[in-house]
Formats: C-alpha cells, sequence, structure tokens
C-alpha cells in the first residue's frame, strides 16, 4: 500500500477480482433475498446505505453503514450511523459510529446526531493548545446534543431524560488516530455496546478494544444496553497503537455479532478483504454480506496506517 | 465470543389435551395451524424462533419437537385424554429445556432465554405437587435456562393458580367470564402468534423484552384474584 502523492489523492485501489460484480457476499447459510421496501415516508434523509473514504498522507479510512435485512423488510429506516474527518492541524482522523436504539422513536435522527456531536467537540479538542483529549466532554456532549433534539421536537419543553432516551437512545463509538512515528495512536471510548477492534491483517487475528456486551459465558444472552444520554461513570475508553499491518476497525453489533472473536467465517472473510483499503462503495458492499439470522444494521469504519509514514 | 450463527428464541407451546378439552379439539388443532401457518411467512422471524409443540394431560407428549418453521412441514396433532397432571408439565420442562438449549448451542447458536406459553382449561390434579418441580424451574440460580411462563386459563382454570404459573403478574392471563371456550383457545394462539412475531424483533434489539399480547376476550389474572 502507498500513501497518497503529494495533493492528497490516493491511487485507485485494486478491483477485487474473481468475483461477478455487486452478486451479494454470503456467509455459510445466505438470508432471504428481496426487493428492500421503502422506509417511512419522512425518513428519506436515512438512505440504505452510506460509504465514504478517503486518505490523508498518513491514514486510509473508510466507512460504511447497510440497512439490516430486518428494516428493509419491515419499511424502517437504517438506524446506524458513521463520521469520520481529517483534522488539519494533527493529521489525525476522527471518527465516531452509533447504532440508534431500535425501541427509541427517532433513533436514526440519535445516532447521526451523537456522531456529529462526537465529531465536532473531539476535532474542537484537538484545535486546543496540547491537543488533550476529553472523551467524557465528548460523551456529555452528545448527550446534550440529544437533550437539545429532544427539546426541539418537544417544541421548546425541557425533556426529562427518559424522554431523550425513548425519542433519541443511541449508543456511541467515537475516537482520534493521531500519526505518531511508532505507529498512529488510537484513543477511542465508547457508550453501550458498539465495538472497536485492531485486525492484524497478517494474522487474522481481532483484538476487541472493548469487553463482550454481556456475559460472554452466560447460558442464555441478553442484548440489553445502556445507550446515550446516559454516560457512564466511569467512561470506557482505551488506548491502543497500530502496527504497519494492522487496521482501527469500529463497529455496530450488526457487526460484531456476526463477527464473534473474528475466527469464523466472517472474521476470515473481513480480514482477506481488509488488506489493503478497498473502494469505499466495495466496502459497503462487502459489509452488505447475507448470513442467515444476522438482519441488523451494519456500520463499520476502518483506519489503516501508510508504512513507513507518522510525525517525527 | 466464538462467531455463531445467531441468536435463538426457544419456545414451548404447553397445550391442555386433559378430557375436558374435548368439546374444543378442534379449535386447539386449528390455533396449532394457524400459529405454524402465521410463522412461516414471518421466515426473518422465524429463522430465529424454535418451537416446540407439547401436549399435556397424565403426562407430556411431544406434538412438535424444536423446529424451525421455515422448513417444518408436520403440523402437530393434539390428542384428548386423561387429567390435568401441571407437575408433569414442571418436571418434563426442567428436563427438556436444558437439553434443548444445549443442543442448540452445540449447533452453534446462541439462545435467548426460552419462553413457555401454557394453556389450560381446568385446575391442577394432585393439589400443590407441581409447585415444587415449577419453583426449580423458574429460579435462574438452579436452572440457567429458566424460561419466561406465560399462563392463560380458560374454563375451570382458576385466575390465582394462572398467577401463580406465570413468572409474573403480567404474563398471567384468563378468558373473561361467559366467554366461549372455543373463540377463547382461538384468541389466545392469536396472541401467541402475534407475540412471538414482536418478540422476535424485540429481543434482537438493543432493548430486549418479551413481547406479551393480551388475548382478545382475556383479562389480567391478577385482576380477577379474589373477585
Amino acid at each position: 500500500m502507498t500513501p497518497p502523492a503529494g495533493d492528497g489523492l490516493a491511487s485507485a485501489p485494486p478491483t477485487p477480482a474473481g468475483h461477478a460484480p455487486w452478486r451479494r457476499v454470503t456467509v455459510g447459510d445466505p438470508g432471504p433475498e428481496f426487493e428492500a421496501r421503502p422506509p417511512g415516508q419522512y425518513a428519506f434523509d436515512f438512505p440504505d446505505t452510506e460509504c465514504d473514504g478517503w486518505s490523508t498522507a498518513d491514514l486510509a479510512v473508510r466507512f460504511a453503514s447497510v440497512r439490516g435485512a430486518k428494516h428493509r423488510y419491515y419499511r424502517q429506516p437504517r438506524q446506524d450511523a458513521a463520521r469520520a474527518a481529517a483534522h488539519e492541524d494533527t493529521r489525525a482522523v476522527v471518527a465516531a459510529v452509533a447504532d440508534g436504539v431500535s425501541s427509541a422513536t427517532y433513533s436514526e435522527h440519535g445516532a447521526v446526531e451523537a456522531c456529529r456531536a462526537a465529531l465536532e467537540q473531539l476535532l474542537h479538542q484537538l484545535s486546543q493548545e496540547g491537543g488533550k483529549l476529553d472523551f467524557v466532554g465528548v460523551a456529555r456532549h452528545a448527550a446534550e446534543r440529544l437533550r437539545a433534539l429532544t427539546r426541539w421536537r418537544l417544541r421548546g419543553a425541557e425533556p426529562a431524560r427518559g424522554e431523550v432516551a425513548g425519542l433519541h437512545a443511541t449508543t456511541l463509538v467515537a475516537g482520534v488516530v493521531r500519526p505518531h512515528a511508532e505507529g498512529p495512536v488510537v484513543d477511542v471510548c465508547r457508550v453501550g455496546d458498539s465495538g472497536a477492534w485492531v485486525l492484524d491483517t497478517s494474522s487474522g487475528r481481532y483484538r476487541a478494544l472493548f469487553g463482550p456486551k454481556g456475559d460472554a459465558d452466560a447460558v442464555v444472552v441478553s442484548n440489553e444496553v445502556t445507550p446515550l444520554p446516559h454516560v457512564p461513570d466511569p467512561l470506557e475508553h482505551i488506548t491502543a497503537r497500530l502496527a504497519d499491518h494492522e487496521v482501527l476497525l469500529l463497529g455496530t453489533d450488526g457487526f460484531a455479532d456476526p463477527l464473534g472473536d473474528g475466527d469464523g467465517q466472517v472474521g476470515a472473510l473481513f480480514t482477506r478483504r481488509l488488506a489493503t483499503p478497498p473502494t469505499p462503495l466495495w466496502f459497503a458492499h462487502l459489509l452488505d454480506f447475507s448470513r442467515e439470522t444476522f438482519d441488523d444494521d451494519r456500520t463499520l469504519l476502518a483506519v489503516w496506517p501508510y508504512p513507513g509514514t507518522g510525525a517525527p | 465470543m466464538a462467531e455463531t450463527r445467531g441468536v435463538l428464541l426457544p419456545a414451548y407451546v404447553l397445550a391442555d389435551e386433559s378430557g375436558s378439552m374435548a368439546p374444543y379439539q378442534q379449535e386447539l388443532s386449528d390455533g396449532l395451524i394457524s400459529l405454524c401457518e402465521g410463522l412461516r411467512v414471518e421466515p426473518m422471524i422465524a429463522a430465529k424462533l424454535r418451537l416446540a409443540v407439547l401436549g399435556f394431560a397424565d403426562d407430556v407428549q411431544v406434538r412438535l419437537a424444536v423446529a424451525d418453521m421455515r422448513t417444518e412441514t408436520s403440523l402437530p396433532q393434539v390428542a384428548i385424554r386423561g387429567v390435568t397432571n401441571y407437575e408433569a408439565v414442571f418436571d418434563d420442562l426442567l428436563s427438556r429445556i436444558p437439553s434443548d438449549v444445549q443442543w442448540l448451542r452445540g449447533e452453534g447458536y446462541k439462545v435467548h432465554r426460552p419462553v413457555v406459553f401454557f394453556l389450560s382449561d381446568g385446575q391442577p390434579t394432585g393439589g400443590d405437587g407441581w409447585r415444587r418441580p415449577h419453583a426449580r424451574l423458574i429460579d435462574k440460580s438452579r436452572t440457567p435456562t429458566a424460561p419466561n411462563i406465560i399462563a392463560c386459563g380458560v374454563g375451570d382454570a382458576q385466575a390465582q393458580t394462572m398467577v401463580d404459573v406465570a413468572t409474573r403478574d403480567e404474563f398471567a392471563f384468563v378468558a373473561k367470564p361467559g366467554t366461549d371456550i372455543g373463540q377463547a383457545v382461538a384468541e389466545f394462539f392469536h396472541a401467541l402468534t402475534a407475540s412471538l412475531v414482536a418478540s422476535g424483533h424485540a429481543l434482537n434489539s438493543d432493548s430486549p423484552q418479551l413481547v406479551v399480547n393480551r388475548p382478545d376476550q382475556f383479562s389480567m389474572a391478577i385482576d380477577e384474584v379474589g373477585q
């Protein structure tokens, strides 16, 4: 992989060979195939699929968010979101992924708003003297923005926390990747059960940066999460460093659940396909893989380091 | 968490086959057929359910073993017989549910807490003998796969008994006085199908909850206790 030329334009990633274009990738037994139904008439701001991708001199970014089969079938909008930006002064990438809680009435709005708020706050913090990160401040800012959105929806009435959650509850995983001479440094926090991993593309190992949701050994499972506007104390956050052959992944449980530990078919698929940054459209197509029973929205954001680059 | 094939909800329908149900055998059969058909037209929900139908009277007999309703071709057939032995029900579930869950996990699935839909038209024969296995079954410290139980009573089934069988007060229902029992049985299955479909959505969301729809012509049993 080569870094972009000085004008900031990356070379075109290779087109995956030997694949019929756009035939849906299947893993194990596929889910049902059908033409997606439209979401509700006022969900026009939340397209079925969203993707983006770009590179700085140090880092390559791809993200995609795809509507799950359940929402495609039952006429609901995609309730996941992702956003990323390059902080120009520090050459850092800031990124956020959110999973609107399905029981919240306008969770798709909550997810986007939480991502926006997290990015704005992280960019602001990086621009301050020393660029010190305050993740509690990020989470509180996102929670406050959900409250403001709820207040607007209630025509100015001050909402109780339950009302904010009832309308806009969402998970959030957000962080910063800063170039460094010894490899990019990742700082990331989360509220709720969205995940972050470092994928070693040489070994295929996925290192989860946060613990699994629920009790991994429990005989029966529970998906219960405590999302924004609740800001947990302490807030989960972690720092990691990326080696040349490692990729940072931020994702919602629509990706995390089929991935598991990453030692199965889904893990192998993404290890193989993410060895280098694919085109953003292919990244979205890959994420939209079909696997029986996994019908949740999926969002994945990946950051690759360019070997040999980094801040002095 | 190793890679899984998905997260399933094991659901058990316990249908009273005691002699007093004889006049309503057709409604019972029709209700089971409508349940199976209702799940077949919801393949995405059915993919995440495994349904068992058990008939109970003197003992428990399997009418449909834990089945994937997308591919199951047989329909459960009820057989009216014997008395209303609740003790046999809970003894059976005490061994059946952990065994089924273990099997599903062995197949590569994770499972939600199982759910039991219990329909009876009579008071338990054999006194309080059922309470001991029932208590063990719903005690999560002794039975990690302890199910949620929804209890619906028709005919002679008493409200307090349904409250005692159900795992939460709001999971216990009795047919309203004067309701035609055959109609009540049909409504039980309508509500059961709707509950399973709604739970199939909700349990796989970020705010998991079992959704229990009150059948038409039924009231909350807790509201009827002592009346």
